[in-house]
């Protein structure tokens, strides 16, 4: 269902409509938790002041937003693209943890290599392990029709405890009593952009990826025939795409980007893999393509807010005692509130058709 | 109004006065009339496309009448839905079983009205009891305890029915009943219908099979083009005088054509498929269409038709025989590269198969050519080429729009055909299989689409033809196939069509 209203995109109502919908589910998700901080015993206002303050405050903090939403531009784009051709892949933060983990290994296996060959080769690797775990799951639907929502949400399960396992034991960093591989070399770090900020290059990475999405979707082929099979599958069939095929290679390109999330994580800000790995970045990167409506600006935008929220979250709590958690539930909010536009859009047109 | 100056008679159990139903252009139903007696079996009778589900779906409740009323005891009454005409005794057993996979028989039975003890626990003993007194009734004997999955279909059909007298329904609609079942099958359910008849139940049996009808019913409707051509009791109704009602006159008669066809475009030979249920839909099927030449399929709906233009598009899997087009064997390729051989297809189903409704109409005009050299090179599209390529085809075809990239799902029907037959007719294809291409089209699209097909035969197209519209089959087709259980009984050529002869072979009969 959202794969249909999120590929399709609508000509009959004015353009400024079109880019003024997403804000709908962000203010009734801004109005619902002010009520909930007015219950609490916060002003609503003096809150969301101080956040806008702590996100976009200076450029100080405008970097820690952009590295905060980093990931989230990935783990949407990884959600989109799978979207795309009608799969709803929530596997993706499964990818983050082995991706990473790959990358991470790299990182401290090969030390001696040189950053232009030791970086790139991390980052192959993070992206080839991510590929291959949503092999499985593409297969199973493109073959046999088996719902990947299941399946996606399974490996996720397996993937945070296999790589806990992994680093508990083989790859346990030596005379660590945590469960984390050892630090990578130097040669592996991607560049900061903003020292001290924890901005990378992995930034620019997402942003190179944006723009080629963006290309991608409107002027290839393959961008074209992915939107059609992601609209009507029967009509993709019948013009003679190979949908079963498609289906497959865009959920190997959605674990790819997934694994190269968790990768530029591991070698951008945490140095190694570390159980607990990432704190929801896939989840999070589905409200982010649910929100950006499967297009690469609303992505961008998306992974911003959710980078924001994130960032001034966690320093909102040393200034003031609003609990971390009001993060936590704007978050859900905007998804749930996101997610029932979509299905409102989809079936007032279902009725008009 | 009528009702009240017309007294009710409670012999009619159900009717229908003036019911008028109309979808966008086309009129579905045209001021129905009928009456079923009480105790009576009244059959329904009409060719695909004559109105039958839609007055079924109105006399359930599930649709409602434009104008019109349906009369309950001779008296005029209108239902919120199922529901309701259940609560009145009104209950239907669709074409496609309605029981619940995964339930035994017993519990489909009772489903949505179980017996139930003090604490809400099914009373098991109540329901085989009445189970037991249904079978009785019915003159049958169930292994109740059967899941569905594993009962076979006329076993499945009788609970189906048995399920509408346990819950009430003295009035019985059959749509298509004997679709599913053998012969032997077939006299079983009319004993059983004759069996219910008797104790007073009023059935409704909609077919188009005109051996089954003359041996249960009592009174014969019969239904073309939304409106009743005529009502007459058993006694005075003949197979070739129902034949010639459900099939009508054509208007005007194609001349004969000088024989022109060309080279052979399609060839298959010894082909064998299955329907989607996995029945045998076609065996040794052979047929040919030349360049230069539309042949038409003529069957009865569900008589392999579907299976042979799914095989020559491969949207089907073969089981056997052999598919050339233009002399190369395409049976084991994919659609794709039968496009890319030369194939064009325009589908039954424009809405969910002939179309993306959501997509722009300059996408739709050119999905499955977007990898053409003019429109694209090297994987990337060429924008402005497509632009120019859409604007000129959606011009020549008349396709009336407000821009090219409007959504498809704004046109109207006839305008969205006008779509697909223009991108199916691009880049010259060597041979069409075109699948009811009129299909919810009005009078002028249906006119504007014959003459694209024709001018695409003049130069030199093939065109395999499958039509619900027997008039249609007649104006357009050079050769006129008929199909019946998957097997070609007979052949027509233009100019010699004579429409009671293609309405015997439709029926089975073969040719003389």
């Amino acid at each position: 269902m959202s794969a249909q209203v999120l590929g399709s995109t609508s000509f009959e109502r004015p353009r400024w409509l079109r880019i003024l919908e997403p804000l709908g589910p962000l203010a009734a998700a801004f109005a619902l938790a002010a009520l909930v901080l007015f219950a609490a015993g916060h002003n609503p206002i003096d809150v969301y002041t101080l956040l806008a303050v702590e996100a976009f405050g200076s450029s100080r903090r405008i970097a820690a937003t952009l590295s905060a939403a980093t990931p989230l531009i990935l783990t949407g784009l990884a959600t989109a693209v799978a979207f795309r051709a009608g799969a709803f892949n929530v596997g993706v933060e499964g990818c983050i943890f082995v991706g990473g983990l790959a990358a991470a290994t790299v990182g401290f296996t090969f030390v001696g290599l040189p950053a232009a060959l030791l970086l790139p080769l991390a980052l192959v690797a993070a992206v080839l392990v991510g590929s291959l775990w949503m092999l499985v799951p593409g297969l199973l639907k493109a073959r046999l029709d088996v719902d990947e929502v299941v399946t996606t949400l399974m490996l996720n399960f397996i993937a945070i405890s296999l790589t806990a396992w992994l680093v508990n034991g083989p790859l346990l960093a030596p005379g660590s009593a945590n469960s984390a591989t050892p630090m990578i070399a130097d040669a592996a770090r991607l560049p900061k952009l903003m020292p001290p900020s924890t901005l990378n290059a992995g930034f620019l990475i997402a942003i190179a990826l944006l723009g080629l999405y963006a290309l991608w979707g409107n002027r290839t082929a393959l961008g074209f025939e992915t939107r059609l099979a992601g609209m009507n599958a029967r009509f993709a069939a019948a013009s003679g795409i190979n949908v079963p095929m498609l289906v497959i290679k865009m959920m190997l390109l959605s674990g790819a980007i997934g694994g190269l999330a968790g990768g530029i994580h591991a070698l951008g800000n945490v140095g190694r893999f570390v159980a607990g790995f990432s704190p929801g970045y896939g989840f999070t990167g589905i409200a982010v393509a649910l929100l950006g409506r499967g297009s690469a600006l609303g992505i961008f935008l998306a992974a911003l807010l959710f980078g924001a929220l994130a960032n001034a979250g966690a320093t909102i709590q040393f200034f003031s005692d609003v609990p971390i958690e009001i993060v936590d539930i704007l978050q859900g909010t905007v998804m749930v509130f996101a997610v029932a536009q979509l299905g409102w859009i989809f079936v007032r047109r279902r009725a008009s058709a | 109004m009528q009702a009240a100056e017309e007294k009710p008679d409670p012999s009619i159990r159900l009717g229908a006065r003036g019911v008028t139903r109309r979808f966008g252009p086309v009129l579905a139903n045209d001021a129905i009339d009928f009456r079923a007696r009480r105790g009576t079996v009244h059959a329904i009778v009409g060719g695909n496309g004559a109105g039958k589900s839609t007055l079924m779906r109105i006399l359930q409740g599930v649709d409602r009448p434009d104008s019109g009323v349906i009369l309950l005891d001779g008296a005029p009454a209108s239902f919120a839905g199922p529901a309701e005409a259940f609560a009145r005794g009104v209950g239907m057993v669709h074409q496609e079983f309605m029981l619940a996979p995964g339930l035994t028989l017993i519990e489909n039975l009772i489903l949505a009205s179980e017996p139930a003890d003090g604490f809400g626990r099914i009373d098991r003993a109540a329901a085989l009891a009445k189970a037991r007194e249904l079978e009785a009734l019915a003159g049958v004997s169930l292994d109740w305890d059967t899941p569905v999955e594993d009962a076979p279909v006329h076993v499945r059909q009788i609970v189906e029915i048995l399920r509408l007298l346990y819950r009430g329904a003295d009035v019985l609609i059959l749509d298509e009943p004997t679709a599913v079942l053998a012969p032997a099958q077939v006299r079983e359910l009319i004993a059983l219908l004759r069996k219910l008849r008797d104790e007073g139940r009023t059935i409704l049996f909609i077919s188009h099979k005109l051996d089954e009808v003359l041996a249960v019913a009592d009174e014969i409707t019969v239904i073309r083009n939304g409106r009743v051509v005529d009502s007459l009791p058993r006694s005075s109704a003949s197979r070739e005088g129902l034949a010639e009602m459900m099939i009508g006159e054509v208007l005007a008669r194609p001349e004969p054509r000088a024989a022109t066809a060309g080279t052979p475009v399609l060839e298959v030979a010894g082909l064998s498929a299955r329907d989607l249920r996995g029945h045998a839909a076609l065996s040794g099927f052979d047929l040919t269409v030349r360049a230069g030449e539309i042949v038409g399929i003529a069957g009865v709906a569900g008589n392999g038709q579907d299976e042979i233009a799914a095989s020559v598009t491969g949207l089907c899997r073969i089981d056997a025989g052999t598919i050339r087009l233009a002399g190369a064997d395409i049976a084991g390729q994919t659609l794709a590269q039968r496009r890319s051989a030369g194939l064009a297809y325009l589908s039954p189903d424009r809405a969910a198969e002939g179309l993306c409704l959501a997509a722009p109409i300059a996408e739709n005009a050119i999905a499955g050519h977007h990898r053409r050299p003019d429109l694209c090179s090297r994987g990337v599209l060429r924008r402005k080429a497509i632009a120019r390529h859409v604007g000129d085809l959606l011009d020549r075809y008349s396709v009336k729009r407000a821009s090219d990239r409007q959504p498809a799902g704004s046109l109207s029907g006839g305008n969205q055909q006008r779509v697909v037959v223009a991108r199916e007719l691009d880049g010259d294809p060597k041979l069409l299989v075109a699948c009811q291409p009129t299909r919810g089209v009005d009078i002028r699209g249906i006119d504007f689409i014959h003459r694209c097909l024709l001018e695409y035969r003049d130069k030199g197209g093939a065109v395999l033809l499958v039509s619900e519209e027997l008039e249609e089959l007649v104006a357009l087709s050079d050769r006129i196939v008929v199909v019946y259980g998957g097997r070609i009984t007979g052949e027509v050529m233009r100019g010699s069509a004579g429409l009671e002869e293609i309405g015997r072979l439709m029926l089975g009969g073969r040719q003389g």
